[in-house]
């Protein structure tokens, strides 16, 4: 199957954008769902690996939500000075 | 006509996830080599443990066999996987940044889950299949992202033909995926609980562990990384790979044959007779497959072997091409029922894992690393291709103590548990063989020493070309003279 | 129209199926003839599931790594039947889950290690192995004496067991943590706990309660002498 003209990701205009925020969601929600899931694990935890597994994977989710909600933040805003930057060349 | 006018503009890759597998790679590979040291230490002074239960010999040997293979093995082909398929492709990572930020994070927590899960003392009992239910699942599911990513990759390629290394890379993915799911079917104890019980029990767990352990080693340890090869060596040598055909015959043949050779490892057990036979006639067979991956890998340097001479980083690839061979002919000779009754359960079984890992996995990684680090970071040369050279050597020097140590040590244990002496009593007790392998394992602990340590100055070689100011965009001190006009540092770099 | 391989590389979802194909067919033929021929394990008498205390020792010996030197499969060759005992039958692990037959001998085998060392002999080799077996590599393991043994959920464990098809009854489950107190006790009666589980050794006792090394010794101690040899024909352990 071969798109050449199609979405091979080649551009990071507006079809890149959409499947990178696309990809932001779903990735940072289901990882949200990991660490509610790593909560309940050590909710009830029988023995010390399992307490263990479980914050951290709280923990992790935390992080790594943290880590692209912040990389969301960084490419609007970096999207927003280049548009404006464009509008005071015009 | 160009690539580009035909295909279109050249994609923006995904380059940042590369890198951070990359530096992985490199931090789980000294630590894998560190705590290898580590326990072959206390199999020479066993009072080295102190007596502590973290740090025995039966809690770190797993953390040292996961980090070796999962750790550095899998963070390297994480990184040359992602790497080669978007190159091949003319294609952006599928599935986003998120999601590739998510195989990064999510196997790298797997994996010091894992470790600190044997230390703790929790290990599903199982070789290269230790991780708790809990962690496998965490596994499945950063792998089932993984070959979305992969695959993904793959169907929107704008190259119409899928290049050689990605069957390797996709036959991996897909049967160690395969192996996984089925091997490690368990039942845990309760939700709340690490503590869990394999499905099968007894014979069927024997064969189904070993199907899985020796694929673990012909897919992730060989398969994926003779994808490595294919992209590497070629890319480093500046030629194209010596014959397409042969890439077909060997990839359908290996990939058929290695799955059937589980067996060696159970010869003489009370698995049954017919088994044995199977695993051990494809185990012989499977020596063709392999020599042919040897061969087109080595015949690709036709014309330009001189190169060997002053690309050290290939020297490293090529010598990696080697082990393999004889690794792969060494596994089917000790396929043999008659000899293995003599090999199985000693140190020579471990000899032959660690020239194909020391010699063969690590040795082509560290060729692809040399390659890939300049690249990656847009840097014009490596640091110190001397330093290449040194580490070459040390490491080399190392495996060949570590193998013929164990190789002595191995076939003594063999020969010494068989003797019988003139009375017809066995000759030795089993503690005789312990003390008589004693000098050799120090001779291993020495090996093992000099690869840690040639790995310690590539990472220091590594960092150098990152940070250095000698080798940034460039940086020439000195104009080249006698050249046409217009060329420039970067182009002479070879970039 | 003749075949051509280049098909296969310009489609990734052909190549997909094909690999899985490929395969999928030496696991399938080597795995499930094991599950369906049923002389695979022989049909020979004594083997029993572990007792509870067994069964907690076992876990122990599994989760500090003691197949990683110890294999427990005598392999059928002569220099190991005379130094060990008659070579390993599929019986005899067939309660193992995982089996722990091992691959590396860094210490002897331990498949009818059962019955050939007393307890104590067992206590203080694990404490200080080096102070009887001078050369040997084992590491002290006396951290196994300080430890009570938790076996809260034993009568889980089993119940686990009984769903993959080891065959506890609902009295044994009912009855676990009662049979492993028992059993940890020498003082105490062992005729039901023998009744349920032949050939249980019990622990040695003392005052620290029970302790994983009690478990494991226990474990220890029955390894191998489910099945008595003696009363056993060729006919019955053939595969």
């Amino acid at each position: 199957m071969v798109r050449p003209q199609a979405d091979s990701g080649r551009y990071m205009g507006e079809q890149g954008k959409s499947m990178e925020e696309t990809s932001e969601f779903l990735t940072g929600g289901f990882v949200a769902v990991l660490g509610l899931i790593g909560l309940l694990l050590a909710s009830g935890a029988l023995d010390d690996e399992m307490y263990l597994f479980g914050f951290s994977l709280a923990g992790f989710a935390l992080a790594f939500n943290a880590m692209l909600i912040r990389r969301h933040h960084n490419r609007v805003d970096a999207a927003r000075a280049l548009a404006k930057a464009a509008v005071r060349h015009d | 006509m160009t690539d580009a006018a035909v295909l279109g503009p050249m994609p923006v890759y995904n380059e940042a996830i590369v890198r951070k597998f990359t530096i992985a790679t490199m931090f789980w590979g000294v630590l894998a080599f560190l705590v290898g040291c580590t326990i072959a230490a206390e199999l020479c002074w066993p009072g080295l443990s102190f007596g502590v239960s973290f740090l025995n010999f039966g809690r770190l040997r797993p953390v040292h066999t996961s980090a070796a293979i999962f750790a550095f093995g899998g963070n390297a082909l994480f990184a040359t996987s992602l790497y080669v398929v978007q190159r091949t492709c003319r294609a952006r990572l599928w599935g986003g940044e998120a999601l590739a930020e998510f195989l990064f994070w999510g196997y790298n927590f797997f994996i010091v889950q894992a470790a600190l899960s044997y230390v703790m003392g929790y290990s599903r009992g199982q070789e290269y299949s230790e991780p708790t239910w809990h962690l496998t699942l965490f596994l499945v599911i950063v792998w089932v992202c993984y070959a979305a990513v992969f695959i993904g990759t793959l169907a929107r390629r704008a190259e119409p033909h899928i290049y050689v290394a990605n069957w390797f890379y996709l036959a991996f993915i897909l049967t160690v995926a395969i192996l996984v799911l089925v091997n490690n079917a368990a039942l845990p104890v309760s939700m709340y609980s690490s503590r869990e019980y394999v499905a099968y029990g007894g014979v069927q767990n024997a064969l189904i562990q070993w199907w899985y352990g020796h694929n673990a080693v012909g897919f992730f340890l060989t398969a994926a990384f003779l994808g490595m090869m294919y992209y590497f060596i070629p890319k480093q040598a500046n030629r194209p790979i010596y014959s397409y055909r042969l890439s077909i015959v060997h990839f359908w043949s290996l990939i058929f044959m290695y799955i059937w050779a589980g067996p060696h490892h159970l010869h003489y057990t009370s698995l049954p007779d017919w088994t044995q036979t199977l695993g051990m006639a494809f185990s012989i067979m499977l020596w063709m497959p392999s020599w042919g991956g040897m061969i087109n890998g080595l015949m690709t340097l036709s014309g330009a072997w001189d190169k060997l001479r002053s690309d050290p980083a290939l020297r490293f690839s090529v010598t990696a091409v080697g082990f393999y061979g004889m690794s792969t002919f060494e596994g089917p000779v000790m396929s043999i029922r008659d000899v293995n009754a003599l090999a199985h359960y000693t140190d020579w079984v471990i000899g032959h894992v660690h020239s194909g890992a020391l010699g063969w996995v690590a040795f082509i990684t560290f060729g692809a690393m040399y390659y890939l680090v300049p690249v990656l970071w847009h840097r014009t040369k490596l640091y110190s291709v001397k330093l290449v050279a040194w580490h070459y050597w040390i490491a080399t020097l190392g495996i060949v103590f570590y193998m013929t140590s164990m190789w002595v040590a191995g076939i003594m244990q063999g020969l010494m548990w068989r003797a019988y002496d003139q009375f017809g009593f066995l000759q030795y007790s089993f503690v005789d063989s312990v003390a008589a392998v004693h000098p050799y394992y120090i001779i291993r602990l020495l090996g093992g020493l000099m690869f840690l340590a040639g790995a310690l100055i590539m990472v220091f070689n590594l960092i150098m070309t990152v940070k250095s100011p000698s080798t940034a965009p460039g940086a020439l001190a000195v104009p080249p003279r006698n050249l046409p006009s217009g060329l420039t540092g970067a182009v002479l770099a070879g970039e | 129209m003749k075949f051509r391989h280049d098909w296969i590389e310009k489609n990734a979802f052909l190549m997909l199926i094909l690999v899985v194909v490929t395969i999928s067919i030496g696991g399938v033929v080597e795995a499930v003839p094991l599950f369906t021929i049923e002389t695979t394990v022989e049909h020979v008498k004594g083997v029993r599931p572990y007792s509870p205390l067994e069964l907690a020792g076992r876990g122990i010996y599994v989760r500090e790594g003691c197949y990683l030197c110890h294999s427990q499969q005598i392999r059928a060759l002569k220099d190991e039947v005379e130094r060990y005992g008659h070579y390993s039958l599929a019986a005899e692990s067939m309660y193992d889950h995982p089996f722990q037959w091992g691959s590396k001998r860094i210490g002897p085998d331990l498949a009818r290690v059962g019955g050939k060392y007393s307890n104590d002999w067992h206590y203080a080799h694990l404490s200080n192995p080096q102070a009887l077996v001078p050369e040997s590599l084992m590491p002290r393991y006396a951290f196994l004496a300080q430890n009570e043994l938790d076996y809260g959920i034993i009568d889980r464990h089993l119940r686990t067991n009984a769903i993959l098809g080891v065959p506890y009854t609902a009295e044994d489950i009912a009855q676990a943590k009662a049979d492993l107190e028992t059993q940890a006790n020498p003082e105490a009666d062992q005729t039901a706990l023998l009744a349920r589980y032949p050939k249980a050794v019990p622990a040695s006792g003392g005052p620290r309660g029970v302790t994983e090394m009690d478990a494991l010794v226990a474990y220890l101690q029955v390894l191998g002498t489910m099945v008595n040899f003696a009363d056993t024909t060729t006919e019955q352990m053939k595969q």
